[in-house]
């Protein structure tokens, strides 16, 4: 039997186990790189920088910090990498494969899920372990859910982003500029004192329903709620729109031209 | 059977057809070089054989599918190297192809593709660290990994050092005599010419020469005699056959014929007569080179060339 006809009559590999690998591939890269230690260490930092002696520390300012670390990782190293391996030709050399295009960009997007949400889970211990965060499984569970949700929406509407990011050089100033106010109106280190209409704008914004969700589950105690429905529908909202406006605009190749002819936007097969 | 049946296909950017009207096919199992300058459309007629771009007109066949239709079970029937991609740094080589061949039916094994590339020594080295002509042969053992009908690479070797072309070249080779299919873009005539039995020549979107190196030579007009003289050489007695090609602001001879055995005596005649030593005397073949630029300055009519 020759190659070729084993190639056309063999069984083509399965969604599911390209996604997994994917997954995989990517989550080893993440791991592999030195810009993920900022979403994992910043916060615990920051967080002992500020509350240093302190014995106990409020449930909502750990779900600040948390949350702090699952964005800066689902939002601005994601993207920053994002643009930097469309522009290096990196997702072109992917497209030129039979891996289906949505296994490998939810590949990355999932594997940003994995990352952010341990981020997020690193300051969640430092809370349990420094300042006397009483974490139950419930609560934990719930978090978690809000963890997911939280990563999956930020990396989703990052992606989208990052198509009318043009060059490497853009996407920091670009994913910073669109994150800090956010963040920052949303409470993530406190709350601020703000206008009625822009806690009211706030609310619906990936970032302040998932510090509240968190803050809920993580204070979770016997007779008190244990989650906030209204936020992870405000973040389950955000990560199916991110994933749509991601699949519609999805870029390829890099923005440069090639040859003096017009750059391809491409979408998914 | 083709492997490849490309018919009128066009492609227009707004008023500028990159591709015009190409017409070819390939049979399975040969080694095509497409030749031209650079915008010749060599790589937008690549793109759309990949399924990458769609034709404006016309139509393309690859493995007998439309190639904007091919689906995945398609691609993995094609392999691709192509121009200005990159890779992640972070995994080493072998971890890298292990990942690719993941995507595949049937892929070759890691160490059989490492040998193919001549990267076996390389194998756990990380992509990052490779050199430039190191990197191009993993993309090439990329292209490979899932053991493709059809071999597309485009401008393979461009900014390779001339031993990373050379290990690029017989990767090339061994893998045309396991029976794959390339098509190649260069603008390296030499290369064409050291790996490819057809030539397609491609000039402003158009096929201006479809033939083989050898009719390209033959065609390439006639053989040379080029000499430079030194200052004080005695040219107003130059044979009256040899005068009437001397540049006399640079006291260079440049003679073409298509028999040159005559103008070559009479200039070894006057340079014995003479005691004058032609240090600086070529006589040569007609060039490829020389061919090719006359190919793509005009259409050739040349024995299989497409109007």
């Amino acid at each position: 039997m020759t190659d070729t006809t084993r190639a056309t009559s063999a069984r083509m590999p399965s969604i599911g186990r390209l996604l997994a690998a994917q997954v995989s591939y990517q989550a080893r890269l993440l791991a592999s790189g030195r810009a993920i230690t900022i979403g994992v260490g910043l916060p615990v930092i920051l967080l002992i920088a500020s509350h240093g002696q302190d014995t106990h520390t409020d449930a909502t300012v750990i779900a600040g910090y948390a949350a702090f670390g699952l964005t800066l990782t689902a939002w601005n190293t994601y993207g920053v990498r994002l643009v930097a391996a469309r522009e290096a030709g990196v997702l072109k050399r992917w497209r030129a494969t039979p891996l289906p295009h949505s296994c490998y960009f939810l590949g990355r997007i999932l594997a940003t899920v994995v990352v952010a949400v341990a981020a997020g889970a690193a300051t969640v211990a430092a809370g349990v372990l420094l300042y006397g965060l009483h974490l139950t499984v419930s609560g934990a569970l719930v978090a978690l859910v809000a963890f997911v949700l939280g990563a999956f929406a930020w990396a989703a509407a990052a992606t989208a982003l990052t198509a009318v990011i043009p060059t490497l050089e853009a996407a920091a100033p670009t994913l910073m500029l669109t994150y800090f106010p956010v963040i920052i109106i949303s409470g993530i280190f406190g709350a601020i004192s703000e206008p009625h209409w822009l806690s009211t704008i706030a609310s619906y914004l990936p970032a302040q329903p998932l510090v509240h969700a968190l803050a809920i589950s993580l204070g979770h105690t016997a007779g008190h709620a244990l989650l906030s429905a209204r936020d992870l529908l405000v973040l389950a909202a955000w990560a199916l729109a991110g994933l749509a406006a991601a699949i519609a605009t999805f870029r390829w190749e890099p923005h440069r031209p090639t040859q003096q002819r017009p750059a391809q936007t491409s979408r998914r097969q | 059977m083709s492997a490849i049946v490309v018919d009128k296909l066009t492609k227009r950017f707004g008023g500028l057809a990159a591709v015009d009207s190409v017409s070819f096919e390939v049979p399975e199992g040969q080694l095509v070089a497409v030749l031209g300058p650079n915008g010749a459309g060599k790589t937008t007629t690549l793109e759309m054989l990949e399924g990458f771009l769609a034709p404006t007109s016309g139509t393309a066949r690859v493995l007998g599918v439309d190639p904007h239709r091919g689906d995945r079970r398609w691609r993995a029937r094609i392999g691709l190297v192509l121009q200005s991609t990159s890779l992640d740094a972070e995994l080493t080589v072998r971890d890298t192809l292990a990942v690719f061949a993941g995507l595949y039916p049937t892929p070759r094994p890691v160490g059989e593709v490492l040998e193919l590339v001549d990267l076996v020594d390389d194998a756990e080295a990380r992509v990052g660290t490779l050199s430039g002509g190191q990197r191009r042969r993993v993309d090439v053992a990329i292209g490979i990994i899932g053991c493709p009908e059809i071999l597309f690479l485009d401008e393979p070797t461009t900014g390779l050092d001339p031993e990373a072309r050379r290990r690029a070249w017989t990767a090339v080779e061994n893998l045309n005599t396991t029976g794959t299919t390339v098509v190649l873009t260069t603008h390296y005539i030499d290369e064409a010419d050291h790996l490819a039995n057809r030539l397609v020549l491609l000039a402003a979107g158009r096929i201006v020469a479809d033939t083989t190196p050898e009719r390209l030579r033959a065609e390439g007009g006639p053989s040379t005699i080029r000499c430079r003289f030194a200052d004080g050489a005695p040219l107003g007695d130059l044979p009256a056959t040899l005068a009437g090609h001397l540049d006399r602001h640079d006291h260079s001879l440049v003679v073409r014929a298509e028999d040159i055995t005559a103008p070559l005596r009479d200039l070894l005649g006057w340079a014995d007569r003479h005691h004058l030593d032609l240090a600086g005397l070529e006589v040569g073949p007609p060039s490829l080179e020389d061919a090719y630029l006359a190919a793509i300055g005009e259409p050739l009519a040349t024995d299989g060339t497409l109007p």
